[in-house]
């Protein structure tokens, strides 16, 4: 049985006891290679499921959906190690009770998909434990290293270039799980924090603060860049930010729903005399 | 015979065109991204673009644009106004629905308020469009009564050879003759045929979609919940759509100077209508876009006699969750009225 199959077979099953009322999968997109989330509520509607190497968005995001939750009962839904990761930094930041949550668990492995043993966040614990162990040896964006390389001058030209495409659609944060303010900061005027026009100043205002909220919570699930529609390489940020508080604190964002969110916890002994 | 302009002698156009004080701009790739933008000389073109990634509605209705600088004095208020800045341009290699897009959101941009910066820029911009001899999965013009080959909203028409070699020019406006002027003698007579325009199959009924759109009782359709399920409301459809053209007012300061513009605004935010006390008219995700749907092809054209899309198929090319316009007329199409 294909693992496509193996998970239909588990989804209808979900769905026919009641266990769940729903599950979050995938299904074929507008094109060959294009996968759309498929919300499945009854068993018949997981016919409709596809699982294979394409289905690589990231759809932890979709659980915190104002009500979802809130009625007590269980959510199904399909992650890879970054999604896992991703629900555990929502629970560890109470935006939902982990217990609601049914994992469906595969990873991506080139031309292959595999199914992940677990049903909870917490059975993943050890996979999530040995991606940090391997994360610096990880192989890394070559554009990362080519940044690396720059001095600061070059290094801001380039992302000063990048970010003059923007055009503060916000796509990048609506397609973030982690980004789940309901009302972000970029949207309030009174007092306005950032400046919400689309020019060179707003621009960077936008992508530096979104930069921050995402040091040590990013996934490196690449929903952003993905979703940015002026192609801007937008995890490399955050990808280097994790890097940084990897480094600096032995942070790795996801591990437990009860980690300490690294922007939320200070600590006595701190090298650092002043806090942000 | 026709009138032909051959691609090697293009450079020499924009640099006439250059020189009469002309901005030229056309449809520019760099590296992953693709829009129209100022070129200095053809070879910065690319022409064989489906179209770009970002559409031509920028460049007359920017992202981001002064419109008044305030200070508030202890006696009075002090304003002086921006001016749309003045600028002769022409546009090369427009694709057909970015070209009917600026027609489609004329009459909106001058119903009941001139919009100077709008109709300025319109006034002053020639637009040379080129007919499409390829199409990818996501066009969809015919659709929506338009064509790889319309001529609205532009002022130059030039239809690809067969031999690749150029183009048959059709001068449709005063704007396009004049511009044409320039390079008259860089154009020569000749019989070779244009090549065929791209097949664009119909991926849709419009009018039984709008006669659903029109009938009230849909509005409170389920239809609406279901279709829209997995919209994470970014923007990225509104703000590379050709037509959609709503706008926010924002002041760039402080209490007693500063600047106030004008800012690219989208129905897909929540906070669009959210309302000061709190309460959001339409607060749900299905609610924003059903108002996308029906102000495109429900209201827009009750107003305007003319459906707010021309069918560039963007919004369902670059949705992060493969949504758009396409996916849901086609659903719409099959239901009762
Ligand atoms: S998705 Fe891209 S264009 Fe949109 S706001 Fe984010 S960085 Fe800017
Ligand atoms: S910032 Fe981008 S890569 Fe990181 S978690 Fe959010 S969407 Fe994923
Ligand atoms: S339809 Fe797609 S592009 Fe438009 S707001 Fe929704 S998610 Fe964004």
């Amino acid at each position: 049985m294909t693992i496509q199959e193996k998970y239909k077979a588990r989804v209808k099953e979900l769905l026919s006891t009641g266990a769940v009322k729903m599950v979050i999968g995938y299904k074929p997109g507008s094109t060959a290679e294009r996968r759309r989330p498929l919300f499945m509520r009854s068993p018949e509607e997981a016919d409709q499921l596809v699982l294979d190497t394409a289905c690589i968005a990231n759809l932890a995001g979709y659980l915190v959906a104002e009500g979802l939750l809130s009625d007590d009962k269980r959510v199904g839904i399909f992650l890879k190690p970054d999604g896992i990761r991703s629900i555990n930094i929502l629970a560890a930041e109470a935006q939902l009770n982990i217990d609601q949550i049914v994992v469906l668990g595969f990873d991506i492995d080139g031309q292959e998909v595999n199914a992940l043993e677990g049903e909870s966040a917490g059975d993943f614990s050890a996979l999530i434990e040995s991606i940090k162990d391997h994360a610096p040896e990880a192989p890394r964006n070559p554009l990362i290293e080519q940044i690396e390389q720059m001095n600061p001058i070059q290094r801001f030209d380039f992302w000063q270039t990048e970010f003059s495409r923007c055009i503060k659609c916000y796509a990048c944060r609506q397609a973030c799980p982690m980004c789940y303010c309901r009302r972000c900061i970029v949207d309030s005027n009174q007092p306005q924090w950032i400046n919400t026009s689309s020019h060179t100043l707003g621009n960077l205002e936008w992508n530096i603060i979104r930069a921050f909220h995402l040091s040590g919570r990013c996934v490196g699930c690449g929903n952003c860049d993905r979703a940015c529609p002026v192609n801007i390489p937008l995890r490399l940020i955050n990808a280097r930010m994790g890097q940084e508080v990897l480094g600096a604190f032995d942070h790795f964002a996801g591990m437990s729903e009860t980690q300490e969110p690294v922007l939320a916890s200070f600590k006595k002994d701190d090298s650092e005399t002043f806090i942000l | 015979m026709t009138r032909i302009l051959l691609s090697d002698k293009l450079d020499n156009c924009v640099a006439r065109w250059r020189k009469a004080g002309l901005t030229v701009i056309g449809p520019v790739k760099k590296e992953t991204f693709s829009s129209y933008a100022t070129v200095e000389n053809a070879a910065e073109f690319d022409l064989g673009l489906v179209m770009p990634d970002r559409s031509i509605k920028g460049l007359f209705f920017p992202q981001t644009e002064p419109m008044v600088h305030y200070s508030i004095k202890k006696q009075a208020i002090e304003t002086r106004d921006f001016t749309p800045p003045s600028e002769k341009r022409i546009i090369f290699g427009a694709r057909p629905c970015d070209a009917s897009g600026l027609a489609i959101d004329d009459p909106l941009f001058g119903w009941d308020y001139k919009d100077d910066f709008w109709f300025q820029r319109r006034n002053e911009t020639v637009i040379v469009t080129i007919a499409c001899t390829k199409a990818d999965d996501f066009c969809m013009c015919t659709s929506l009564k338009l064509a790889p080959d319309s001529t609205k909203g532009s002022d130059i028409l030039l239809r690809p050879l067969q031999n690749n070699r150029g183009w048959q020019v059709e001068e449709l406006t005063d704007r396009g003759r004049e511009a044409f002027k320039e390079i008259a003698d860089l154009l020569q007579d000749g019989s070779e045929p244009a090549a065929a325009v791209a097949v664009v199959p119909e991926k849709f009924n419009l009018d039984a979609c709008v006669a659903w759109l029109q009938n009230p009782e849909n509005f409170d359709s389920t239809f609406w919940k279901e279709i829209s399920m997995r919209c994470i409301g970014c923007a990225s459809c509104t703000f590379l759509c050709p037509t959609c053209h709503c706008f926010d007012f924002q002041d760039e300061g402080d209490t007693f100077t500063g600047i106030r513009r004008k800012n690219w605004d989208s129905c897909s935010f929540a906070l669009f209508t959210m309302h000061t006390s709190g309460h959001n008219p339409r607060a749900t995700q299905s609610a924003r876009w059903r108002q996308r749907i029906m102000h495109k092809f429900n209201y827009f054209p009750g107003k305007f006699n003319v459906n707010s899309c021309s069918g560039c198929g963007r919004c369902s090319r670059q949705c992060p969750v493969d949504m758009g316009i396409t996916e849901t007329l086609q659903a719409i199409s099959t239901l009762q009225p």
